[in-house]
C-alpha cells in the first residue's frame, strides 16, 4: 500500500488535519506561556497575585497540555487516513463541524478558568466552573461536548476504516480509539468519596497514558517510518502489534502503582510493582523499532552504491526519533526511578513526579506531534525532500535542551524534598514546608524557571519555522 | 476486629541516592545492551562487540538487584523483577528472530 502523504494537496481530511494542528500549536503555546507563570509564581510568589492565582495558571498548564494532544492526535488521524485507507474521510462535514464545537468549547472554557476561577463549590462549580480533577478539569457541559466530538470522530475512523483498504494501522487506531473515547467516561461521574473518586479518575489518566496514548504513538511512528524512511509496512506493522501486546500488557495492570496511595488492598502493592517493573519494556521496543527500521532501509540504500539518506522529511525524522530516545527516557529512566511502591512511599507528590511528567509527556507525546505537524507542512506543500532549515535547527535545540534542564532542576528539587520532606521529616506539615526551604531546592525552581524560558524560545522558531519553511527554496520539490 | 497493620522497613538516608542512580543506570545500561545488539544484528557494528552487548545486561541485571536490595522489595517483587531481567534478555532476540524472518519472506 504506497503513501501518497506527499500530495495532501485538495483531500478535505488533510485540510482538517491542518486545522487541528493549528490549533494544537495555538494550544501548545498557552501551555508553555501558562508553565512560565507558574514557574515565576515559585520563585516569586507575589507574581499576578489575586489576578492569575497559582492554582489556576497551574491548572490552565497541565488542561492545556492535555488538549493540544489530543487536538493533535486527531488531526494526525485526519492525515493519515486518506493515506492508509485510500479513500478520503467519510463524514468529513461532521468532522470539521465537530472541530468547531470543540475549539469554541475549549476557547469557553480557558476563559472561565481566567475570568471565573473559582465557583461556590457546589454542584454549579462541577457543571459550569470545573470538577477538580488534575488534568482533567473541564467542566461537566464541555464533559458532554467532548464526548459527542471524540465519538463524532472515532465514527468517522470506524466508517472510513472498514469502507477503504484496512492497514494494521488503522485497524489498531480504531480499537485505540474506542477505548481512548470510552475511558473519558470514567472520569466524568462525581463520588462524594474522595478514594473512590480517585479510583475511577485513575482509570481514565493512567489508562489514557500509559495504554491508549502509547499504543497511538506506536501507530504514529510506524505511519512515520514508512512515509518518511520507506520500511517496509509489513515489519513495521510486525512491530505494531508486538508493541501493542506488550503496552497494553504492561500498563492496564500498571496501573496498580498508583492504587496503593488510595486505600486500595495490599495486593495492588505487588501488582503495581510487577507490572511497573515489566512497563519499560515495551518503551525499549519502540526505541528499537526505530534504530532497526532506519538501520535497515539505510542498509539496503547503501547497498546500492549510492550514499543517499532514505529520508525525505528531516525535520520530521529528527521529532520522529527524539520520540523513540524521550519515550525512553522519560517514560523510561524517569519513570522506573520511582514507580515502584517500596520508593514512592518516599517520591509520591515531590517534584519528582514532576520531572518525570515533564520529560514523558514531552518525549513520549510531544516530540511525535510536532513530527506530524512537519508531515502536515511538507505535504501541504507538495515539498518531495523536507530539510531542516535554520529556524528548525535552532526550535529543536531550544526545546529540547530546555526541557532537559527543566527536568535535571525538578530531579534535584525532589530529591532535596524526598530526603528532607519525606526521608528526615516524614512527611510533616513542617517537613513540607522544610523541604522546600532549602538552598537546593530554591536555586533548582530558579533553574527550572530558566530553562523554561529557554523552551519558550524555542517554540517561537518552532512556529515560525512551521509558518513558513513551507515556502522555503532549501527544500526539494 | 482489629486488622494487622503492615509495616515497612524504612529506606536509610544514605541509600536514597544509590537508589536512584542505580535504577536510572537500570535503563540506560539496558539500552545499551538492546541497542548494541539491534546495531550488530543490522551491521551498524562489528560482531566482535555483541559480548559488550551481554555485558550491559549483566550490569543491567546487578543494578536490578542492587536497587531491589536496598528498597527492601518483598518477595514477590523480587522476583518480578528477575522477571523483568529476562525478559529484557530475551526481548531483542525474540523480536529479531522475527524481524528476520518476516525480511526474509519479504525478501527485504
Amino acid at each position: 500500500m504506497a503513501s501518497n502523504h506527499l500530495t495532501g494537496i485538495g483531500s478535505e481530511s488533510k485540510q482538517l488535519a491542518t486545522w487541528y494542528f493549528t490549533f494544537a500549536a495555538i494550544i501548545f503555546g498557552a501551555q508553555l506561556l501558562f508553565g512560565l507563570v507558574a514557574a515565576i509564581q515559585y520563585v516569586m510568589p507575589g507574581f499576578l497575585f489575586e489576578l492569575l492565582d497559582f492554582s489556576v495558571a497551574r491548572m490552565l498548564h497541565i488542561n492545556a497540555l492535555v488538549v493540544w494532544m489530543v487536538f493533535a492526535m486527531f488531526g494526525s488521524v485526519y492525515w493519515l487516513l486518506p493515506d492508509e485507507t485510500g479513500i478520503e474521510t467519510i463524514g468529513i462535514k461532521i468532522g470539521k463541524l465537530l472541530y468547531w464545537v470543540f475549539v469554541a468549547a475549549i476557547v469557553v472554557v480557558i476563559l472561565v478558568y481566567l475570568f471565573i476561577q473559582v465557583g461556590p463549590a457546589d454542584e454549579t462549580s462541577i457543571w459550569f466552573i470545573h470538577e477538580g480533577r488534575e488534568y482533567i478539569e473541564a467542566p461537566r457541559w464541555a464533559d458532554f461536548g467532548i464526548v459527542v466530538v471524540a465519538l463524532g470522530f472515532v465514527a468517522n475512523l470506524w466508517l472510513t476504516g472498514f469502507k477503504g483498504k484496512n492497514s494494521g494501522i488503522v485497524t489498531v487506531l480504531m480499537a485505540d480509539m474506542i477505548a481512548f473515547a470510552g475511558l473519558y467516561l470514567a472520569g466524568m461521574f462525581f463520588t462524594d468519596n474522595i478514594t473512590v473518586d480517585q479510583y475511577w479518575w485513575w482509570w481514565v489518566i493512567h489508562l489514557w497514558v500509559e495504554a491508549t496514548w502509547e499504543v497511538f504513538v506506536g501507530a504514529i511512528a510506524a505511519y512515520g517510518l514508512i512515509t518518511m524512511i520507506g520500511a517496509h509496512r509489513k515489519v513495521v506493522e510486525m512491530w505494531l502489534w508486538i508493541e501493542v501486546a506488550m503496552l497494553f500488557g504492561s500498563g492496564i495492570l500498571g496501573i496498580g502503582h498508583h492504587y496503593f496511595w488510595i486505600g486500595t488492598p495490599e495486593y495492588w502493592w505487588e501488582i503495581g510493582a510487577l507490572f511497573s517493573a515489566l512497563e519499560p519494556l515495551p518503551l525499549v521496543a519502540m526505541f528499537i523499532h526505530v534504530l532497526y527500521d532506519w538501520g535497515k532501509t539505510q542498509g539496503a540504500q547503501d547497498a546500492t552504491g549510492q550514499e543517499v539518506s532514505v529520508i525525505n522529511n528531516k525535520p520530521a525524522f529528527t521529532w520522529f526519533v527524539l520520540n523513540a530516545f524521550g519515550n525512553f527516557l522519560g517514560a523510561g529512566i524517569w519513570g522506573f526511578f520511582h514507580t515502584l511502591p517500596q520508593v514512592n512511599l518516599y517520591t509520591h507528590g515531590t517534584q519528582f513526579t514532576s520531572a518525570h511528567g515533564h520529560l514523558a509527556f514531552f518525549g513520549a507525546y510531544a516530540t511525535i506531534l510536532i513530527g506530524m505537524m512537519y508531515i502536515a507542512v511538507q505535504g501541504t506543500n507538495g515539498i518531495k525532500i523536507m530539510k531542516n532549515t535554520r529556524a528548525s535547527l535552532w526550535a529543536v535545540s531550544l526545546i529540547v535542551g530546555g526541557v532537559m534542564g527543566m527536568t535535571i532542576a525538578l530531579t534535584i528539587a525532589g530529591y532535596v524534598q524526598v530526603l528532607v520532606s519525606r526521608a528526615q521529616m516524614g512527611a510533616t506539615w513542617a517537613g513540607y514546608f522544610d523541604g522546600q526551604s532549602g538552598m537546593w531546592f530554591a536555586q533548582a525552581m530558579d533553574w527550572r524557571l530558566f530553562m523554561g524560558a529557554i523552551t519558550f524560545l524555542g517554540f517561537l522558531f518552532l512556529v515560525k519555522d512551521l509558518l513558513s519553511t513551507g515556502k522555503n527554496p532549501v527544500h526539494e520539490r | 476486629m482489629i486488622e494487622e497493620v503492615i509495616m515497612r522497613q524504612d529506606i536509610p538516608l544514605d541509600d536514597f541516592l544509590t537508589i536512584f542512580v542505580s535504577s536510572a543506570l537500570v535503563m540506560v545500561f539496558g539500552g545499551f545492551y538492546v541497542g548494541i545488539y539491534t546495531a550488530v544484528k543490522v551491521n551498524l557494528l562489528k560482531k566482535w562487540t555483541m559480548p559488550l552487548a551481554y555485558m550491559f545486561w549483566m550490569l543491567t541485571a546487578y543494578c536490578l538487584y542492587l536497587m531491589g536490595s536496598l528498597m527492601h522489595v518483598g518477595e514477590f517483587t523480587a522476583k518480578a523483577l528477575v522477571v523483568a531481567a529476562i525478559g529484557l534478555l530475551l526481548l531483542p532476540h525474540a523480536v529479531y528472530f522475527m524481524q528476520h524472518r518476516v525480511h526474509e519472506e519479504n525478501e527485504h
